[in-house]
């Protein structure tokens, strides 16, 4: 257990760096570029042009709480500090509402939606991954372009396909939303019917576009591991072929685990961009509302909502891949 | 007369290529291993040592493909055998093989004594693993390797240890006969010894019966083997005891091969070995004729004209060359 | 090298990718020689028109000649065009309600069940049960029946400038072709209007043309950043490798869409040209090329090649140049078309969230695609508004992907099998 834990803290620590780097870039990136969407909102604060009481309310709430006329390292700290309390300020475009209320209540979708499908993509395409190398002739010719296809198919591209046949074509499932319109959210039978059905459309274009990608990664793996030298002194000791086979797409797996921590984070995006398409009430769609309305405490809290969930996904899944890769521990012990 | 361990009789396999093509790299090879005996062979890379342990193994899978020949294990023919039964009875407890590649013949993540488990419980499911676990500690420590072994992942042994742990295992069930395909050859001057050692020493625990070792390093065989055999371009060219093949060689292409045993350096031998001029033939499609003929300097039209068959000389001499002994000895003593 | 290029040409994969590439390409470049409207003009009124050959009406009426064809169907298709099945069992329905016995009709007998209809029919008369939807259908029908079997032409009429009366001036009779060559005005339309009236087709191949043009400068840039850190953290090593490989892992793992949507709200959308739009996504997208380039050297740093190159005094830009470019050419030039079409798929998320290149100048597939989004071309059938734009990205992307697996499978002998 003492390699696991070396393991353990050596991630740990990363995690820390690529926060504390993802809170930096968060805050700088827009300070940086000539638009600025923060210098914008004090000069017209301080023009007082706002017409509207309630904008006016707005930007002075912003810069008190971001303290705009402070040196840019405060400013900083008091921005970290801030949003380490869940404080992002209030939304220009849905005023009164503030930035975290509305993150809240789409958080929660985002999550119930993504990680169940990006899990299921990646199980789904790495076992699909595995029966081509494994199966080769006709499966594999059928499979690889097809998930060549899939795979460079916009991941937006799928999720409207899906939409166009089974919401409006065949009208299976709603075209929009992540429950009834005319419901309000509660317990009852009708309304979790209701968010079950409104789920499936979009999580299925997720899985979809996961598997792709998996499904050739696993191929080539296991190809590889395949033709490795152990595979063939094994047999000659005897050991049965589904043992072999199962060392194989064991060793075959591990990397693709690595391989979902690093494509977490282009798995989300193209995730956010279906939860858009299906208007699901997710953080896709809080994003999307954040660039209409021009609303940068909103982007700007949702793109480092989005980031910290990434760093995480990424660090639970490095924490697996140390359970589940005997060699971690073996190499970190000495 | 010892009893013979291993028979092979006209053994002939083939690679089928992606592109559909036959590479004949073991033509009728026949061979034969007393109880006790090794026996070496030798050859230039490429002339189809490997693809002969391999096909010695009698379990086939792509792309090497069984043609035909027979190969009896002590009495029993094994030819004509189902794979699984084969898989079952024969691999790791009659005949055994190690790699050439050692480096690589471990899965990577799977303890030693997870692997031991796993050959131990393919020939008999019902191994308890204590008894097992046993076993291994008392066979590792009699070979001289630190018990420790067993609780290691690959990764975490060096280039030689690895090498002597895969022997270990390769012998786990004490096989009649070890296949052990340059176990040697990539690993530094100490380690090489030790592997050898370890062979030896295999034989002399009576762990295993009778040996093959291919290397093309000759003067590691003439230490080591009691018997030698020489191929080229898939066929045995020359058979005989060691000191017959190397001291008194007949087919010009051992000549050739052991001329380079005199010279004392080590980085020299190699270069004589591939010093022979010209290339093997390509075994898609080799000639008609002698297979040598082409880079042989005794060469004469009627050498190209019909396959040669192997001459039987003495009692455990062959060579394959349509010259007489007389004729050969005195070109040599020409030259 | 010619050795290469033969067996690159010969796998399968590459010279599928490679055919439908050029293919893309040759239309591309080829289209707007012969149709030579600015792509952005807005040509129709109204949104959405479908795709076909528009006929200009005035002109037909007007045509110089016309010609009269006796066809046997010309009568049946025109009343099919304005009765369909639909209709008529809608019709029978509403007669059995309006007390019509139902052996009485015969929906395939049109001139005695419009006779039917025109006697019974009645806008007032309230069904019970019939929203208001439905009648309103009624009345739209009641209404495009009018003179539905009438066997006379349409009289064309002018104000007479003296007297102010209307006076026949023509009359075009039912029988009368004209012949669509000698039409001064058609306009084939083959993928329909936009949501803004534009001509799609002219449109799609233009932001096509665009946005191959942001990835290849998007993959440019990516690559040449990629390769040149990737060169100097893997051959000079030591701190400088440390450093650099700390950024690339940052930024593997920081999610590049982020940083992308940051930016680009940031610059905001007067100054977000397409060439900006591709400079960030090459700026934000190297890290992968980067990694693998750097893992590519430090293999071949200690090669012998390379150590002579070394003893023989050669300059670290000769050595990179000479010992160690040509060896990771195969992967770097995979790298790039892979970040091309990488780089296509970025543009078009972008712009579907609006973030994309500003709207007025070009269009890139993108904005296409965003702007039928918005208008909701899928959910209300005008397939023609996003359908193609996938095709064509699809098409760009799987082409690229196909001949960089094709390239992996030469130069990686491993997964041929
Ligand atoms: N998988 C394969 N498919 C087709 N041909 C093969 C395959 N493996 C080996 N061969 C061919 O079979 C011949 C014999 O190869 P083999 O590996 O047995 O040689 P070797 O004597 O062991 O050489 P080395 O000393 O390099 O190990 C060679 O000509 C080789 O090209
Ligand atoms: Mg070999």
């Amino acid at each position: 257990m003492k390699g696991y834990r070396k393991y353990f803290l050596n991630k740990i620590l990363w995690l820390l760096i690529t926060l504390v780097f993802a809170f930096i870039l968060n805050f700088i990136l827009p300070r940086m570029m000539p638009g600025d969407p923060v210098a914008a909102i004090v000069a017209r604060l301080a023009q007082g042009m706002s017409n509207s009481t309630g904008m006016k309310q707005v930007y002075e709430q912003y810069t008190s709480l971001f303290g705009t006329n402070l040196p840019l390292y405060q400013q900083f700290f008091i921005y970290v500090n801030n949003a380490l309390h869940g404080n992002f300020g209030i939304s220009f475009s849905q005023y009164p509402r503030t930035v975290s209320d509305i993150l809240k209540s789409s958080l929660i979708w985002t999550i119930a939606l993504q990680f169940p499908a990006i899990i299921v993509g990646w199980i789904i395409g790495n076992t699909l991954g595995a029966l081509a190398a494994y199966l080769k002739k006709g499966f594999d010719k059928v499979l690889l372009p097809v998930s060549i296809f899939i795979s460079n198919f916009p991941p937006f591209g799928m999720a409207v396909i899906l939409l166009v046949i089974f919401a409006v074509n065949l009208k299976w499932f709603p075209t929009s939303g992540g429950y009834g319109f005319d419901l309000i959210p509660n317990l009852s039978w009708k309304f979790v019917w209701s968010v079950i059905v409104h789920y499936q459309l979009p999580f299925w274009s997720i899985v979809l576009i996961a598997i792709g990608g998996q499904a050739i990664g696993m191929r080539s793996m296991s190809i590889y591991e395949l033709n490795a030298d152990y595979v063939k002194y094994s047999r000659f000791l005897g050991i049965k072929d589904r043992k072999i086979v199962w060392y194989v797409f064991r060793n075959a797996m591990l990397p693709q685990v690595t391989g979902l921590a690093l494509s977490i984070g282009t798995m989300v995006s193209g995730a956010l961009i279906a939860e858009i398409i299906f208007s699901y009430p997710g953080l896709g769609t809080t994003l999307l509302n954040g660039i209409k309305g021009q609303d940068y405490p909103l982007i700007s809290a949702t793109t480092l909502i989005i980031t910290l969930m990434v760093l995480f996904a990424n660090f639970v899944v490095e924490l697996v891949y140390g359970l589940i890769d005997p060699r971690i521990k073996a190499a970190q012990a000495d | 007369m010892a009893k013979v361990m291993l028979e092979v009789k006209d053994l002939t396999t083939k690679y089928i290529t992606r592109f559909r093509e036959n590479v004949y790299a073991v033509d009728h090879v026949s061979l034969k291993v007393e109880e006790g005996k090794s026996l070496g062979i030798a050859g230039e890379s490429g002339c189809g040592k490997s693809t002969l342990a391999l096909s010695l193994m009698g379990y086939y899978f792509p792309p090497l493909h069984y043609t035909s020949g027979d190969i009896i294990i002590d009495g029993t023919n094994i030819s004509t055998m189902k794979p699984d039964e084969i898989r079952k009875k024969i691999l790791g407890q009659e005949i055994a093989y190690i790699p050439q590649a050692a480096m690589n013949a471990l899965n990577p993540t799977r303890k030693i004594i997870n692997l031991i488990e796993d050959v131990i419980q393919a020939h008999d499911p019902k191994a308890k693993k204590k008894e097992i676990y046993d076993l291994a500690v008392e066979r590792f420590e009699v070979l001289g390797l630190p018990a420790e072994v067993l609780q290691k992942y690959p990764v975490e042994l060096s280039g030689g240890m690895k090498q002597r742990t895969v022997i270990a295992i390769s012998v786990i069930l004490s096989p009649k006969i070890l296949i052990a395909d340059e176990p040697s050859s990539a690993l530094d001057v100490t380690s090489q010894k030790m592997v050898i050692k370890m062979l030896l020493d295999l034989m002399e625990h009576g762990f295993i019966k009778s040996m093959i070792f291919i290397t093309h390093e000759l003067p590691l065989l003439y230490n080591v083997t009691d018997d030698i055999m020489v191929m080229y371009a898939g066929q045995i060219v020359e058979k005989g005891t060691a000191a017959q093949t190397v001291f008194d060689p007949l087919h010009p292409y051992a000549k050739g091969l052991m001329g380079s045993i005199i010279v004392p350096e080590r980085g020299l031998r190699d270069v004589k070995l591939t010093a022979i001029p010209g290339v093997p033939p390509n075994l898609k499609n080799p000639p008609h004729g002698c297979r040598f003929a082409e880079r042989c300097r005794y060469v004469v039209p009627e050498c190209k004209v019909h396959p040669i068959e192997m001459l039987h000389i003495a009692d455990n001499r062959h060579y394959r060359c349509i010259f007489s002994e007389e004729y050969l000895r005195k070109a040599y003593q020409n030259d | 090298m010619k050795h290469t290029l033969q067996q690159v040409f010969r796998s399968g994969k590459f010279v599928v990718g490679f055919i439908i590439f050029c293919i893309l390409l040759l239309i591309v470049l080829i289209y707007p020689l012969i149709v030579t409207d600015p792509p952005l003009t807005i040509i129709a009124q109204g949104t959405f028109f479908p795709p076909g050959i528009y006929v200009n009406t005035y002109d037909s009426v007007n045509s110089p000649s016309t010609y009269i064809l006796n066809l046997e169907n010309a009568g049946v298709k025109r009343i099919a065009s304005k009765l369909s099945d639909e209709d008529r069992l809608a019709m029978q329905e509403f007669l059995i309600v309006a007390g019509v016995p139902a052996e009485d009709i015969d929906i395939t007998n049109t001139p005695q069940l419009l006779e039917q209809w025109n006697s019974n029919y009645d806008p007032s008369k309230n069904i019970s049960g019939m929203t208001l939807a439905r009648s309103r259908y009624f009345q739209r029908l009641n209404t495009s029946l009018k003179g539905l079997l009438k066997p006379e032409g349409e009289i064309l009429a002018a104000i007479n400038a003296d007297s102010g009366d209307l006076e026949q001036i023509g009359l075009v009779n039912q029988n009368d072709y004209v012949n669509v060559g000698e039409v001064a005005n058609v306009r084939l339309l083959a993928l329909g209007t936009d949501n803004f009236g534009r001509d799609m087709l002219t449109e799609l191949v233009r932001a096509a043309g665009v946005s191959l043009l942001i990835g290849l400068v998007a993959g440019l840039v990516a690559t040449l950043i990629g390769l040149v850190l990737g060169l100097v953290s893997g051959y000079i090593g030591g701190i400088v490798d440390d450093l650099i490989m700390f950024v690339t892992n940052l930024f593997i793992v920081i999610p590049s869409f982020v940083l992308l949507i940051l930016i680009s709200f940031s610059i905001g959308q007067n100054k977000r040209g397409a060439f900006t739009i591709a400079l960030v996504i090459g700026l934000t997208s190297w890290v992968w090329t980067a990694r693998a380039v750097r893992s590519q050297v430090i293999s071949l740093r200690n090669r012998d090649h390379v150590n002579l190159s070394k003893l023989s005094g050669h300059s670290i830009f000769h050595i990179i140049l000479n010992d160690i470019l040509p060896y990771i050419a195969s992967y770097v030039i995979m790298a790039f078309i892979l970040q091309i079409s990488s780089a296509i798929l970025v543009e078009a998320s972008l712009s579907i969230i609006g973030l994309g290149p500003r709207t007025t100048e070009v269009p890139t597939l993108g904005l296409l695609m965003n702007w039928a989004m918005i208008y909701q071309a899928h959910i209300i059938g005008k397939w023609w508004a996003y359908f193609p734009v996938l095709v064509v990205i699809a098409l760009i992307t799987f082409s690229m992907n196909l001949m960089n697996t094709g390239l992996d499978q030469v130069f990686n002998p491993a997964l041929r099998e």
